[in-house]
């Protein structure tokens, strides 16, 4: 017994001591968290609801999404590998909790797990994907959802009830270190109730003209996989893939540290023939392999290494891959040009308007005329990037109609600097006040391929005797100065994903912008202090913008939210505080012949190609084409432009 | 007119005889000086203006707004569009412009659209342009200068500190020594490019750029000193045991005397072989931390910010790389060969007996 003891722990040390940290993670103890699951159920009986299925209210309208049209084309082929690039070896195989939000989770959560529906990509109704159906009740402020019971985890467990309600003790947790994650689960839902094990719902606290997406888009976590989740969370779980609900798994001789992952497609995925699905996901190996530097991503794109490659830039679109190139000649390589509509995220300068002269409006009107956006736009993007509106463009009626950007304009940035006291100009061109003090601010980003973009704003700006100080820094660092409130001026965007209306809290309350922006009796208060870790990058404080967006929150009528939404937007244009610099209307792809799209190559509200892997690797026409390439055959060249959701400027 | 000391006369006629260093000298100083006037040969600003019967040396002035001109605009003025502007209009009005009419920050688009062009010599971007369509003999021309600016500063600041503190540990060894030993190599295990990139991040947007350059050659240096005194330290105990050094302690010399006039001269070959090496380094070093992006700020132009375009636009802008690295490789070479023959001319062993 002894003896064997010290086997035991001998084994262990050993472990411990030389595998790698996947082995150590599977040599910590064995726990079980279910008792503390269901404690947590008890001690919050209001949220965690048991009800029997007769108790579900009667007249719920149903529906189920069956109409809408497929997603993907039948003539998908299955089979084949796809060879994609990844910029940086993922960190972890969590998907919660630090180091988890990296540029490969959208390969194992967001772009391939799947959720209780999703917004079709055409029309942005709801098609099923883990629900059978779903029905809104607007007395309750819930959503019931009929669960899919054939739906599985890819070890074959069903999908039921309890593991949507063990969704909500986790992300409640603070095992997981993700305090945005404890912070929205505990905000802004209140309670789901389990009918029987494919029969739930959830209640959210205000309903909304998308009450709906707020419960169908959760997705829901392998009780069964996660019930050794505790204090040690982050290393016992930093290298295990969990059952997955998606057409992808992830087995552990295909995670090579370091250098690559290789994706297989789950021979018994549960959704292989359900509607909207099963022309989806057609690789059956989806090979990443971490390329850093993107000069030699491309050239391993030509080569044939990797069989995609974005061409959103100009110059890879124009100069690197012209029609030209011999591949693209050939018909080897064919390129796609799609214009789609989607929020559109808000490239452009924010001005900290805490910073000392900033605080002037005058001063920031003015920079708003001196910055040359259109020159941007037309030379270094050369015409094909668009001009931002607002920092809410694309939301279709939510995005205001008649607001446009201010153009370019020396004579009028000048009149407004000289309104704030810049009335003469230094040895170096530059303004300068009475008291000696120049017109000079920091231009700080975190986006070092975008840096030429701030040299050619600082050269124009010149001219209005406006001096920018460019500071590139790398992106965490970039990001850190403005959520810590140091910049000045922030050269940078929001990532927006597919909702129907704009959000305005985050942006432009003033909770968000300092501890305490107002006194009781409605006045500035002296001693406010910036509020770091927001997303009010302005340090924007305006008691009517505040009123509005409380107001917009607690509104449930579509109409009444456009038109606060208008009034918001409004007032933050009067501000100046957000200089509006631009978007793009589209994404670009290359791509080898042998990856086969459908005909219509995407979809309206899709933000790129690869998104709803709606692609197929066509193994007869990839032995074509590498014969043909050897023989000098060649194809007619395929450059196709999809210009049917091209929005009128 | 110069009263040298034979033996120096002698070094100097050494080093005029050998020729690839010589001529390498020549070269190198010829180009210090063009860049010294950098100014004058590539600017945007015109040599000088005539207008209304004035002459205006715009070169080193204070800018002068369109108005000064008659144009309509009250920032710097465009000197190529003046001098077409007097061109047109056929008035007696001239400008003169520098041989490489830009600087090294301004976009001059051909049809509009900013990107890489080959060599042209009608529209006198004599090595092309880079991707946002700057001039590259104008960004080559100011990145080159700072580098080398930087580089002698570099050495100099290096060699100072060396010789001073290796010096004074290898004459007054003992406990002097012991403990200066230590603290070197305490403090040559500092990683030196953590130090610059944590440096680096903590320094205000606001300072300027001579400022920033400054900085960066001071952490440089703090960290680079150490190793020049491994050398000296063993130097100067070699020679400080060497019987003319005893004999001119017995005559009564003082120690600075000692140290000045015998030691340090019969070390200098030494020092003097490091010498194009310190160059070198210090000169891959800001191209190497520009190229990773933790050197001189943007858009300042440098050899290293030239190097990593060329990189990514290997296929379609060549002239990026060649040019960038040809400037880099002639000036490497030209600083090694006349180290090469620095060295051989100085070395005061080719006139003792020892070895």
């Amino acid at each position: 017994m002894t003896m064997n003891r010290f086997a035991l722990t001998l084994t262990t040390l050993f472990l411990v001591g030389c595998g790698s940290e996947k082995d150590a993670s599977d040599a910590l103890p064995v726990i079980d968290n279910t008792a503390e699951v269901l404690a947590f159920y008890d001690a919050h009986a209001d949220f965690f609801r048991e009800r029997s299925i007769e108790e579900l209210p009667e007249n719920l309208v149903w529906e189920d999404g069956a109409d809408l049209p497929e997603v993907g084309s039948a003539d998908a082929k299955k089979g084949g590998t796809e060879y994609v690039r990844l910029a940086d070896f993922p960190r972890t195989l969590r998907t919660v909790g630090p180091d988890s939000n990296g540029s490969f989770r959208p390969w194992i959560l967001d772009n391939t797990s799947m959720a209780m529906a999703h917004r079709h990509p055409e029309t942005l109704d709801y098609f099923p994907g883990l629900a059978l159906r779903w029905a809104v009740d607007t007395g309750s402020k819930s959503v019931f959802v009929e669960l899919d019971p054939k739906a599985t985890w890819s070890d074959g467990v069903p999908i039921t009830a309890d593991d949507y309600r063990f969704t909500f003790w986790f992300y409640r947790t603070r095992y997981i270190t993700a305090p945005w994650y404890n912070n929205w689960y505990e905000s802004q839902y209140t309670g789901i109730t389990k009918y029987s094990d494919h029969l739930i719902s959830i209640s959210i606290p205000e309903l909304k003209p998308d009450t709906d997406s707020k419960v169908l888009e959760l997705r829901p976590l392998p009780q069964h996989f996660y019930k050794e989740v505790g204090e040690d969370f982050l290393e016992r779980y930093q290298w295990r893939f969990a059952p997955t609900s998606a057409a992808y798994i992830l087995k552990d001789e295909d995670l090579k540290k370091g250098r690559s992952v290789r994706l297989t497609r789950d021979q018994n995925w549960w959704a292989a023939d359900k509607k909207h699905w099963r022309y989806r996901f057609n690789v059956d190996h989806v090979n990443l392999t971490v390329i850093r530097d993107n000069a030699k991503v491309f050239e391993a794109f030509k080569r044939g290494d990797i069989d995609q490659f974005g061409l959103d830039l100009a110059e890879f679109w124009y100069e690197k891959l012209p029609e030209t190139d011999p591949d693209v000649a050939a018909g080897y390589i064919e390129k796609k040009w799609f214009f789609n509509e989607r929020p559109r995220p808000p490239y452009g300068l924010w001005i900290n308007t805490h910073q000392g002269l900033l605080a002037d409006q005058n001063i920031r009107l003015g920079i708003q005329h001196a910055t040359h956006w259109q020159l941007v736009i037309d030379q270094f993007f050369r015409g094909d990037y668009s001009r931002l509106k607002t920092a809410n463009d694309g939301y279709g009626p939510y995005s205001h109609p008649d607001i446009k950007a201010r153009d370019f304009d020396i004579e009028r940035a000048m009149a407004y600097f000289q309104a704030a006291g810049f009335n003469q100009r230094g040895p170096d061109g530059i303004l300068e006040r009475g008291d000696g003090t120049r017109l000079a601010f920091t231009v700080s980003s975190g986006y070092e391929s975008l840096k030429d973009v701030l040299t050619i704003l600082k050269e124009e700006a010149a001219k209005a005797g406006l001096e920018f100080r460019v500071e590139v820094l790398d992106a965490t660092a970039g990001w850190k100065k403005v959520q810590e409130k140091q910049h000045d001026i922030h050269f940078s965007a929001f990532g927006y994903s597919l909702e129907l209306y704009p959000r305005f809290w985050e942006t432009f309350h003033s909770d968000n912008a300092y501890d305490k922006a107002f006194l009781d009796n409605g006045a500035v208060n002296p001693d406010r202090k910036p509020k770091p870790q927001t997303n009010n990058l302005e340090t924007l404080a305006i008691q009517q913008m505040d009123e509005s967006i409380i107001q917009y929150r607690a509104e449930s009528n579509g109409d009444a939210m456009v038109a606060l939404a208008h009034q918001m937007s409004e007032l933050h244009h009067e501000f100046a505080s957000f200089v509006p610099g631009f978007y793009s209307g589209f994404f670009r792809t290359g791509h080898w012949r042998w990856i086969r799209y459908p005909s219509n190559f995407s979809y309206k509200h899709a933000s790129g190609s690869r998104e709803y892997f709606v692609h197929w690797v066509d193994q007869d026409i990839k032995a074509e084409t590498l014969a043909a390439k050897d023989s000098g055959t060649t194809f007619p060249p395929q450059i196709k432009v999809f210009d049917q959701y091209r929005e009128t400027p | 007119m110069f009263n040298v000391n034979p033996q120096t006369q002698k070094k100097l006629d050494r080093f005029r005889k050998i020729k690839l260093g010589y001529y390498s000298f020549i070269v190198l100083s010829s180009i210090l000086a063009l860049l010294a006037a950098a100014e004058l040969l590539v600017n945007s600003r015109a040599l000088v203006v005539q207008y209304e019967d004035t002459l205006y040396f715009p070169t080193y002035s204070d800018f002068h707004p369109g108005t000064d001109f008659g144009l309509d605009y009250t920032y710097e003025t465009n000197y190529r569009d003046l001098a077409t502007h007097f061109k047109q209009t056929q008035s007696s009005n001239w400008v003169l412009m520098p041989m490489v009419p830009y600087n090294p920050y301004e976009n001059d688009a051909t049809n509009a659209i900013m990107r890489p062009e080959a060599p042209n010599s009608d529209r006198q971007h004599y090595l092309g342009t880079d991707t946002t369509s700057r001039d590259i003999l104008a960004r080559l021309v100011y990145g080159t200068r700072t580098a080398l600016l930087f580089a002698f500063a570099f050495m100099a600041s290096v060699y100072f500190i060396g010789i001073v503190i290796g010096c004074a540990m290898g004459y007054f060894g003992g406990l002097f020594d012991l403990g200066f030993q230590r603290i070197i190599e305490i403090w040559s295990n500092i990683p030196f490019l953590y130090m610059v990139i944590i440096v680096f991040s903590v320094i205000p947007a606001e300072a300027s750029i001579p400022a920033r350059i400054s900085l960066l050659l001071l952490v440089m240096v703090l960290f680079s000193w150490t190793s020049m005194t491994y050398y000296m330290r063993t130097e100067t105990y070699k020679e400080k045991s060497r019987d003319y050094v005893a004999a001119a302690r017995i005559i009564g010399a003082s120690t600075r005397r000692i140290i000045f006039t015998h030691i340090l001269p019969n070390v200098l070959s030494t020092l003097v072989t490091f010498m194009p090496f310190t160059i070198v380094s210090a000169i891959a070093a800001i191209t190497a931390l520009d190229f990773l992006g933790f050197g001189l700020p943007v858009p300042t132009p440098s050899l290293g910010e030239l190097l990593k375009q060329g990189t990514a636009n290997l296929r379609t802008a060549p002239w990026i790389v060649t040019s960038a690295f040809g400037t880099l490789v002639l000036i490497l070479s030209l600083v090694t060969f006349i180290g090469e023959a620095i060295r051989e001319s100085f070395d005061p062993k080719q006139f003792t007996l020892y070895r």
